[in-house]
């Protein structure tokens, strides 16, 4: 290499042309004023903290994550990466009990799901509620996803030999939500996959991808699920030859590129393996595949891209599949955030700010009143079914009941 | 007594000057700073901004290198807030003599420097961005010194103390009575008004102007102008000062300090007609990156923001008129014993290290020829803004929870800072988002710094400094001055110079990131601002 | 995925030339890097040679009003420029006395906008100003973040107040006969400026701020609408890596967010703007284009590259693709048959398209152009 041939920055930082149109699109500088802004947070703070960390900011945590500047970034900067890698590096405050619990879906969901009658009752009363919010300052007008009995690996691994009879197999990273909260989620791709000849495995163990936890200051603690999802995905997609397939933007978005990008966990070698079902699903299709869809269905579908979906590329896959099944009004919502990101709409402290980030978009859904809203990540259903009243549903399961 | 007349004239807003200044009016004498453009606009704000140890020079010169290790402890108690004790490496790479290592460590012990051999790895520890192929590490007390800042600082004590400051002011010629000088001539830049001020003693403290100022009053001072460039990265890419452990040669020193890091420096004679306009050749470039990228390996590919030279104001010996003789140490004179000019000291050589013993040895003499007995103080008496230790005192004691702005602001003006928390939220809002620079800043430096122009106002807070080099704050900056100063098409000129002055020393890296954000300001200036 | 045309860049060349093909019938995706110059753009043309009549309905089918009337605009420092075409809220004036007295109105605390400029600018002019400041308690909110009082963050105020704004201002007017306003008007609803020019009893003039350009991604917004209505896709914060030629011909793209998901295309236009978005990219040897390894027409002296007066022309920034008159891209001296290349990419090599904004429009529909004739043939 020459002398200058080219420079490079951690996450970009300096290819930042200081052109501040990330703060344009920032949903939570809009809401919260206690948020230095994405282009402060990001590059302009590296180059302080790089001198000394004392110059890290605590308000760096109002950050969502939602990655809408790198999306919007004309330099290619990884600003929100910037953001949570300081986070990571400099802010050494304990976590909360209550972000610890917020953290650890997978944990919160083993204990819960043995007693989802009694928890789901529990933490739906108003009473609960009310001392949730001021004992661990989880806010009152949150619904706790309401908890499964049997997960979905309990209801996969009673249809294990039927499922190894299809010719062509894939790996399936469920995530919590569909193990503990949403099983119907993963039945409906098995369903959606069969169709298409092809059957589903589990990963031998999945941990949680780890995203609450490192946005929730646990990083240690996620770079051990890293780790251990990392040595499960190599186990599918090295030694069996399986792509692995997921139906949660953010459980992507997190393996994908959080993994290397803020855990430094190495996944080279089996990132481009890792796929969401609607692009594995769409791809089969363009290959040739066909779905057999009911003449008689008839829905208008108002599709919302959620954030990590947006930063990942692949709505246009959601948009795609969607569009093509027939007897669907389709239409695409304006690209904004709904303001939950995971556990962050949970905290009390953030309740109004993660309202009114998601006004425009909830403003949108009721104008357009469609039968249903399209959505591929739980966590945007959660926020989107809470403050505008539509069912939410995954394309996946939008798919699996239009077809025969 | 008339309103223009002096205990003394210096002639010359460098560090010595302003700390020529200082000392005098710290004695308690009537002072006035004439500066024919800015603070710090030579030598002083145009190199490394390290604060030596002195171990660069234990070799060669062990009275620099004692004087350098006396100043650089007295600085890090009178100006906390312009220096940052970093700490120093001196390594050996594969390709240099590791015996010369024990050499100079002997040398820097008996010139009283703390130098400790340490583990490679230990380095490679300490300093992750050092060369990891280096065979040897000694740690020793260097660190970095703001220039600017410092100057800044000197000035405004000279001027709490009683002092007067005239700026973007040329003397013209002195006033001369037989053997005395008497007083200047001078010519304000700026509203154009010539005036004459009157002091039994005048100083020189010029750099290498030094010798065309003597020359003026009749007396000469042999200098010979050698032209250091120097490259600016966009970030620190160490923590600590990186020498090469050799005998001192080219670009063989890297600094961090404050947001960015510092290589340099050449050195290449120039004629005298240059001093004012020195250019940085692409050969000086090149140079500086190869030799750099020795140093940290990073700095191959990491992006660049400036270049700039500076010129050293080399002196010839006193007993040798041929030049061949060059002194690096500081060259006091005393006109009127060396040549019957009487009211006339030259201060000049020496470096910004020992600016303040400099200083001490110029007011000594104005002192002796005025009569005046009072004791040197400006080595226990911390400058304003250097009350406290460190940032974090400060800043503390300023806010409940400082924001960054806040610690940035803190970490500028020190204890001084506490000025422009007054309560109203629209003073915080930033005009320079790189360097974290607030309307409170700005308001405060135009209020107590002298400030005219938006270089003046870069030279006291960093506004434009950082990595887009004035593109969205010179233009903010220049509405405030423009209120300030009550003159829009005054400021209009200005703000012209200012992005021409950050032009010069972006084009000769103009490549890669700095030339995407060149053609940004580019585009915002002419095309939307229309300037 | 497969499409009659992928645009690379998303700026106004690309979402010209994209509602342009995409009207025509041919399905189109453009991709971009990120957001794009129109967050800087001034607002009108400043060079624009023909099309005029085919450029004003082409944006006002997006509901981007816009006026042929040449003359001169009024800059954020208070000069003046000449052009020709505009959006319909920034005023062509015949000459730059546009009135009488003028009342400049700024916000207290608004450091990017530059009423003392505007006032002596005016001033000179022979215009006789007075500027006064709004305090609008609907804007502390932004003043408790030191860096977020700035055009769009006010903008989104605005939207909500602008009836606030008229009486306020109708308070401060005296006998002036005209009204200066920052550019801080009708992000999301278009609207605005008007209605505000309907209620304020004087000649209402927005001049602009510094950056992000509200009527920029006004326009922006409204294109890109346009541009999804008519049914073509726009992968955003998306980014070519790599291109699959063979005999002169493109035939797919790879993205970094699709890798190995080729993007198929029969024509292919690229318009990845200038340095600022890396459709050129230089360092201290050359200037290239990377997604193409194209032609580039550029000094190979570096120290040709610049002008060391920051005000004059700078070399550096007329370096472009090399094109053939159809706008083909070159490779190796030899034209690519389906690679058509538009706006500032092209640098200051084809100056009979006019500069900047002009330059970006009409070469895009030149492009487009191109790709529907030898459709159609």
């Amino acid at each position: 290499m020459k002398l200058q041939e080219y420079t490079k920055s951690r996450h970009n930082f300096e290819e930042c042309m200081k052109c501040t149109v990330c703060t344009a699109y920032c949903p939570v500088l809009q809401a919260n004023p206690l948020y230095p802004g994405p282009k402060q947070a990001g590059p302009d703070g590296e180059r302080l903290r790089l001198k000394d960390p004392y110059f890290f900011n605590q308000a760096l945590k109002y950050c969502l994550n939602c990655k809408r500047c790198e999306v919007a970034c004309p330099s290619g900067v990884h600003v929100a990466d910037l953001i949570q890698s300081a986070r990571i590096k400099y802010d050494h405050t304990p976590p909360k009990l209550r972000d610890t619990l917020l953290a650890n879906t997978d944990f919160m969901g083993k204990m819960a799901r043995p007693f989802a009658p009694i928890v789901n009752g529990v933490t739906g009363l108003g009473i609960t509620k009310t001392i949730l919010d001021a004992t661990l300052k989880i806010d009152r007008h949150r619904t706790f996803p309401k908890y499964s009995a049997p997960g979905f690996e309990y209801w996969l691994g009673r249809h294990k030999k039927e499922q190894a009879a299809f010719p062509e197999q894939v790996a399936y990273f469920h995530g919590c939500y569909v193990n503990y909260n949403y099983p119907q989620l993963g039945k409906d791709l098995v369903k959606v996959l069969n169709a298409l000849g092809v059957g589903v495995q589990l990963l031998e163990k999945e941990k949680c991808c780890g995203i609450a936890l490192i946005t929730n200051g646990m990083s240690a603690q996620a770079r051990k699920h890293a780790e251990h999802n990392v040595a499960q995905l190599r186990q599918a997609v090295l030694d069996k030859g399986l792509k692995v397939l997921t139906t949660s933007s953010t459980c992507t978005l997190t393996m994908r590129d959080e993994y290397p990008n803020l855990l430094g966990v190495d996944n080279a070698d089996v990132r481009e393996s890792l796929l969401m079902a609607t692009r594995f699903i769409f791809e089969k299709l363009e290959k040739g595949a066909t779905l057999k869809f009911k003449a008689d269905y008839h829905k208008k579908i108002a599709y919302h891209v959620p954030c990590h979906l947006e930063k990942l590329g692949w709505g246009i896959f959601s948009v795609k599949l969607l569009s093509m099944i027939p007897g669907v009004e389709f239409i695409l919502l304006d690209s904004n955030c709904c303001g939950i990101s995971g556990t962050y709409g949970f905290k009390k402290e953030n309740y109004e700010v993660s309202q009114a980030i998601g006004a425009p978009l909830f403003a949108q859904i009721k104008s357009v009143n469609p039968d249903v809203v399209a959505c591929d990540c739980e966590t945007c259903k959660w926020q989107i079914e809470m403050s505008t009243g539509y069912t939410v549903m995954n394309p996946i399961s939008i798919l699996a009941e239009a077809i025969e | 007594m008339n309103a223009n007349e002096f205990d003394v004239i210096i002639i010359g807003g460098g560090i010595t000057g302003a700390g020529t200044q200082r000392d005098c009016a710290m004695r308690g004498l009537r002072t006035l700073l004439i500066e024919r453009s800015d603070i710090a606009t030579g030598a002083t704000g145009r190199n490394h901004g390290l604060l030596h140890s002195g171990a660069r020079y234990a070799v060669n010169d062990a009275e620099s290198a004692r004087e350098c290790i006396e100043e650089n402890m007295i600085l890090r108690r009178i100006a906390s807030h312009c220096i940052d004790e970093t700490n120093g490496l001196f390594i050996t790479l594969p390709e240099d003599d590791l015996a010369y290592q024990q050499t100079f460590v002997e040398s820097c012990l008996k010139s009283g420097i703390n130098a400790e051999i340490i583990d490679p790895d230990l380095a490679r520890r300490l300093e992750p961005s050092v060369n990891p192929e280096l065979i040897g590490a000694v740690k020793v007390p260097d660190g970095s010194v703001d220039p600017f800042r410092l100057c800044a600082a000197n000035m405004l004590d000279a001027k709490l103390h009683g002092g007067q400051v005239r700026l973007h002011t040329e003397v013209t010629g002195f006033i001369k009575e037989g053997d005395t000088i008497k007083g200047v001539h001078t010519h304000n830049h700026q509203n154009g008004e010539d005036v004459d001020y009157y002091a039994p003693v005048t100083v020189n403290a010029c750099g290498i102007w030094g010798q065309h100022i003597a020359q003026m009053a009749g007396v000469h001072v042999g200098m010979f102008p050698a032209k250091g460039a120097l490259l600016i990265f966009a970030h620190r890419v160490n923590n600590l000062v990186i020498n090469r452990c050799r005998k001192p040669s080219n670009a063989d020193i890297l600094v961090p300090g404050d947001t960015v890091c510092i290589i340099g420096t050449t050195s290449t004679r120039i004629p005298f007609e240059e001093c004012d306009n020195v250019a940085v050749t692409p050969d000086e470039v090149t140079l500086l990156i190869t030799e750099g990228a020795k140093l940290a390996p990073s700095l191959s590919q990491t992006r660049i923001l400036r270049a700039y030279a500076g010129v050293r104001p080399l002196v010839s010996a006193d007993d040798d008129p041929s030049g061949r003789n060059i002194s690096r140490g500081i060259v006091c004179l005393d006109h009127e014993v060396r040549d019957g000019l009487k009211g006339f000291v030259t201060i000049t050589g020496g470096k910004l290290m020992t600016y303040r013993l400099m200083a001490e040895m110029a007011t000594d003499v104005v002192c002796r020829k005025l009569g005046v007995e009072k004791a040197c103080e400006t080595a226990q008496v911390p400058l304003p803004g250097s009350e406290e230790p460190s940032y974090e005192e400060v800043a503390k004691k300023i806010w409940e929870s400082p924001t960054m702005a806040q610690k940035a602001a803190a970490a500028r003006m020190g204890t001084r800072a506490a000025r422009i928390r007054t309560g109203d939220r629209r003073d915080e809002a930033l005009i320079c988002e790189c360097e974290e620079v607030s309307v409170g800043e700005i308001n405060a430096a135009i209020d107590r710094l002298e400030v005219s122009t938006l270089t003046d106002l870069r030279r006291r807070t960093r506004v434009g400094m950082g990595t887009c080099q004035g593109e969205f704050c010179a233009c903010r900056a220049a509405g405030l001055l423009a209120k300030a100063h009550g003159c829009v098409a005054r400021e209009r000129a200005d703000l012209e110079d200012f992005l021409q002055e950050r032009w010069k020393g972006n084009f000769p890296i103009g490549w890669g990131d700095t030339l995407r954000e060149a053609e940004y300001t580019q585009w915002v200036y002419k095309h939307v601002l229309g300037l | 995925m497969k499409y009659d045309t992928v645009i690379i860049g998303g700026g106004l060349s690309g979402l010209v030339a994209g509602i342009a093909l995409q009207k025509a019938g041919q399905n189109t995706a453009i991709i971009s890097t990120g957001q794009n110059a129109l967050h800087f753009f001034s607002g009108t043309f400043e060079s624009l040679k023909g099309d005029e009549q085919r450029i004003l309905d082409l944006f006002n089918e997006a509901g981007v009003r816009l006026h042929y009337s040449p003359g001169v605009r009024l800059t954020p420092m208070g000069t003046f420029k000449e052009s020709a075409l505009s959006l319909e809220d920034i005023d062509l004036f015949p000459s730059p006395k546009f009135a009488r007295k003028v009342l400049i109105v700024n916000f207290t605390g608004y450091h990017d906008f530059f009423s003392s400029f505007l006032a002596e600018g005016l001033e000179k002019e022979g215009m006789s100003c007075r500027v006064r400041f709004l305090n609008l308690p609907e804007l502390e909110q932004l003043q408790q973040s030191p860096s977020e009082m700035r055009s769009v963050q006010i903008a989104r105020v605005m939207d909500r107040i602008w009836e606030k704004v008229i009486q306020e201002v109708r308070v401060l007017l005296k006998d002036e006969d005209a009204v200066v306003l920052p550019q801080v008007f009708g992000l999301q609803d278009a609207s605005v400026p008007d209605r505000i020019r309907r209620g304020i009893p004087a000649h209402v003039v927005f001049a602009g701020t510094l950056p992000p350009s509200v009527p920029g991604i006004r326009t922006l917004i409204l294109l890109k609408q346009r541009f999804q209505l008519l049914g073509g896709t726009y992968l955003m914060g998306d980014e070519v890596v790599r291109a699959h030629t063979h005999d002169g011909v493109v035939h797919s793209v790879a993205t970094r967010n699709l890798d190995n998901h080729y993007i198929e295309a029969s024509n292919f236009i690229l318009c990845t703007g200038g340095y600022f978005s890396k459709g050129l990219v230089s360092n201290p040897f050359q200037v290239y284009e990377p997604i193409f390894g194209l032609d580039v027409a550029f000094n190979e002296d570096r120290n040709a590259w610049y002008n060391p007066a920051f005000r004059e022309d700078q070399p550096y920034m007329s370096f472009g693709v090399k094109a053939d008159e159809h706008l083909h891209a070159m490779e190796g001296g030899k034209a690519l048959e389906n690679l058509y290349v538009a706006g500032t990419l092209l640098g200051g090599t084809h100056p009979e398209f006019g500069t900047a904004a002009g330059l970006a429009i009409r070469t895009a529909l030149h492009a487009a152009d191109q790709i529907l004739k030898n459709v159609q043939a």
